[in-house]
């Protein structure tokens, strides 16, 4: 009889989402700009390339700074910096949709913004900071 | 007009009566040896008659058995019958394999019920949606600057839009 019960039981197991293991977030400073030649877009924005592109009008995105976190309990913290900003992001518990986050842009130590959100685990979040040169600075995080 | 021979096995048979019977014994060379013949074929014939009772006997228990070799095999045909029907009726559906059975078809069916309430359930997709909870902007760094909030629901992607936030120089975008 066992035999017929581990498929049933690993069935059972996979599709219960509350059983799911830890996931990772990936945090990312992009420099978004119009160019000539623009480069191919880094793969951790691969799919949201299209809602990039429209929503702010430029070709080309470029990662300045990036980090990767795996969530265990959902309460860490973490930093993406770049050479004059770091995104601190902290977060503060996992719901069945996501996790709740405080974000902190910096400008070097300067608070320029900060936000709470709710990341679900199956829409990424685009933060638009401050223009930098002719192009934009954006914030990116995605439940990988 | 009868012969010599018929008239002896109607003697034998004790068929011959009156002046006939007288006739024919008068007529008899031994009537002594002839009256020995007749005893010996009387019990001859009792003999046979014994015999052939004897026979009528054993045909009828042949038949007898006959029939009960018939009967048993029509027994066993029905049952052979009735076997073959009940095994084609429950060659697989087993009560075990039933009981198995209903077990997979009620995993599965809660499987695909939790994989379609996760993924098409377009009542609660807003909740599967990335939400900003709250936004500030350093009021001293950035008096003019306000916030936004946008979802494009195709990609699923929530943006934080900022308008306002001072300007840098191109020198910021360094990694």
């Amino acid at each position: 009889m066992s035999p017929y019960l581990i498929p049933v039981v690993a069935l059972i197991i996979s599709a219960t989402p509350g059983l799911k293991g830890a996931e990772t977030v990936w945090s990312g400073l992009v420099i978004a700009e119009n160019v000539a030649q623009p480069q191919p877009i880094p793969p951790e924005l691969t799919r949201i390339e299209g809602s990039l592109k429209k929503f702010f009008g430029y070709n080309q995105f470029q990662v300045i700074g990036q980090s990767q976190k795996t969530l265990k309990t959902g309460q860490e913290d973490w930093l993406a910096t770049s050479k004059f900003f770091g995104l601190h992001v902290d977060a503060r518990g996992e719901t069945e949709a996501g996790y709740v986050l405080n974000l902190k842009l910096y400008k070097e130590k300067e608070l320029l913004l900060e936000t709470d959100t709710k990341l679900s685990k199956r829409s990424p979040l685009v933060i638009k900071g401050p223009q930098v040169g002719s192009g934009q600075l954006l914030l990116v995080l995605v439940v990988q | 007009m009868k012969t010599f021979e018929e008239k002896w096995t109607a003697w034998l048979d004790g068929q011959l009566s009156g002046r006939e019977l007288a006739e024919f014994e008068a007529s008899l060379p031994d009537k002594a040896a002839a009256e020995a013949e007749k005893t010996g074929a009387r019990k001859l014939r009792q003999l046979l008659k014994d015999e052939l009772g004897v026979r009528a006997l054993k045909n009828e228990e042949f038949f007898s058995h006959q029939l009960r070799e018939r009967v048993a095999q029509q027994r066993d045909e029905a049952t052979r019958t009735s076997a073959g029907r009940r095994m084609e009726s429950s060659t697989w559906w087993t009560i075990p394999r039933l009981l198995w059975t209903g077990t997979v078809s009620i995993a599965v069916f809660l499987v695909c019920t939790v994989l379609v309430m996760h993924d098409k359930s377009p009542s609660e997709e807003s909740q599967y949606l990335t939400q900003i909870l709250n936004a500030r902007v350093d009021p001293i760094v950035s008096p003019n600057a306000t916030v936004s909030i946008f979802e494009v629901k195709q990609d699923r992607v929530t943006v934080l839009w900022t308008e306002g936030l001072q300007s840098l120089p191109a020198d910021y975008a360094a990694k």
